[in-house]
């Protein structure tokens, strides 16, 4: 059997491996098309339609790897070559992890976190290359009214039902309380959402703020006692390292 | 050449065709090596099929939705750029976002997009790529490095340390669930509908011993909650 240490370097040396082949092939796509059809922009063309895009989606894809790779370890390769990431596949992986009962950041979390999104992408790209074969068929069903709207509210729905475990936790090692950590920060977000600016689109770069202020309210609490770590292999022994 | 018959031509077509084909196979190696390395470290074959059942499952509907997103933004930019922006690395909110923002900066909407010739295309083009590819390269270059903290955090005997690890989960929460609340009644409703409809499930799931039910969770809450829209906007308008 292969040692973590054997399976970590393997996993992380196809990972970067794929994802340094899509950025060339992802890359290599409009390059051929604008060389091939002689319709290369100028560097002024360029600079004028990417300038406002890259000042949001720099600090915001940054943000997202930050926030998201601790969660997904060694999925996050997968999960960022394929994208869809809140909507699809960070609720795929944690849903996963909770039905396995792991802790994230554990090896056994990456594995599972790794084949639910291995699976679920392979899915995903099937599904659109059919949404692609059946365009034409599919359209007018697509497009009702009705269809619309409940797409237009996936987000909340998958929230809603994603909620109850963001906020408890799951596996060997239980957090117990660590709710109490985002109460403030859920308040400061709501009011921010609310009073002064939407953070639609940011979430990434508020993610990012959000994390540091967790922790600290985290460690305020937990100096207080309300928040109690519980190893399941020693059931009833709840330990405190202050 | 017209915008549409550059951006809808078969070279597009086989160049799109081939990456989604190396992103399946890779995906497919990914989830090969984890079923592998589930075995080795002693998860049951049962907790992982029930892990790939579940995602499938999952998978289904926001799948369509993104299928959904395709037909948004075809019309603007023919059929295989958008497939493969949404088949690989991009998101539906994104990428509509990313062509809007690059179409307005040559002075256009995105719907005028074709009105600029096949130059337009392939500026389009260079700029979604351009701009959403800074994550890929910056997990390239730090992706080894978190993980491995990560990992440290994980393993270590501190209980703070335990704690920081479910930060992350909190943080997530605490910054999404509020954004989706504060966009109205019926943002809150479906929230709310999904969130019952979660907790009853798990109360069954416990009180009747129903095992099968739990893979469907997420999925039955999921539909349930977005069917909810329709109604509570039929209600609140």
């Amino acid at each position: 059997m292969r040692t973590s240490e054997q399976y970590s370097k393997e996993i992380h040396r196809t990972g970067r491996l794929g994802l340094l082949i899509t950025i060339i092939i992802l890359y290599a796509v409009p390059v051929i098309i604008c060389s091939v059809y002689d319709i290369f922009p100028t560097f002024t063309q360029f600079m004028l339609s990417a300038g406002g895009l890259l000042a949001i989606f720099i600090p915001l894809t940054i943000s997202e790897v930050i926030s998201f790779t601790p969660l997904l370890g060694s999925a996050a390769y997968l999960t960022f070559i394929t994208g869809n990431i809140m909507n699809l596949k960070f609720p795929c992986a944690k849903g996963a992890m909770d039905t396995a009962g792991v802790t994230p950041g554990t090896e056994k979390a990456d594995v599972i976190a790794t084949l639910s999104v291995g699976v679920s992408s392979m899915l995903t790209i099937l599904i659109i290359a059919l949404g692609v074969l059946l365009l034409v068929p599919l359209e007018p069903i697509l497009q009702l009214p009705a269809i619309k709207t409940a797409t237009d509210y996936m987000l909340p729905a998958l929230f809603g039902a994603l909620a109850l475990s963001l906020l408890k936790s799951s596996g060997d090692i239980q957090v117990k309380g660590v709710w109490k950590a985002g109460v403030l920060p859920f308040i400061l977000i709501l009011v921010i959402n609310l009073f002064v600016y939407s953070l639609a689109g940011l979430e990434g770069v508020a993610l990012i703020l959000m994390i540091p202020f967790t922790i600290l309210c985290a460690r305020i609490i937990h100096k207080k006692g309300w928040i109690k770590v519980v190893y399941s292999q020693n059931k009833g022994k709840e330990m405190n390292d202050e | 050449m017209g915008f549409f018959d550059v951006a809808n031509s078969s070279l597009v077509y086989l160049l799109v065709v081939f990456v989604i084909i190396f992103v399946f196979v890779l995906s497919g190696i990914f989830a090969r090596k984890a079923w592998k390395r589930g075995i080795e470290i002693g998860i049951s074959k049962d907790i992982l099929k029930r892990v790939v059942k579940q995602s499938l499952v999952f998978t289904l509907v926001p799948s369509i939705a993104i299928v959904i997103g395709l037909f948004a933004l075809a019309p603007a930019l023919g059929i295989p750029w958008p497939w493969l922006r949404l088949s690989v690395i991009g998101s539906v909110g994104y990428e509509l976002m990313a062509a809007d923002m690059a179409a307005s900066g040559m002075g256009m909407t995105l719907a005028e997009a074709s009105s600029g010739g096949p130059a337009a295309l392939g500026n389009i083009m260079l700029v979604m790529t351009t701009c959403i590819s800074a994550g890929m390269i910056v997990l390239l270059i730090f992706g080894k490095g978190i993980m491995g903290k990560v990992n440290k955090l994980s393993t270590s005997k501190s209980d703070f340390a335990h704690v920081v690890m479910a930060c992350f989960m909190i943080a997530l929460a605490s910054v999404f669930i509020p954004g989706i609340l504060a966009k109205g009644v019926i943002y809150i409703l479906v929230f709310v509908t999904s969130l019952i409809v979660t907790a009853i499930q798990g109360l069954i799931v416990q009180k009747y011993k129903i095992i099968w039910l739990k893979d469907f969770i997420l999925a039955f809450s999921l539909v349930i909650g977005m069917a909810s829209s329709i109604l509570w906007t039929s209600i609140l308008g």
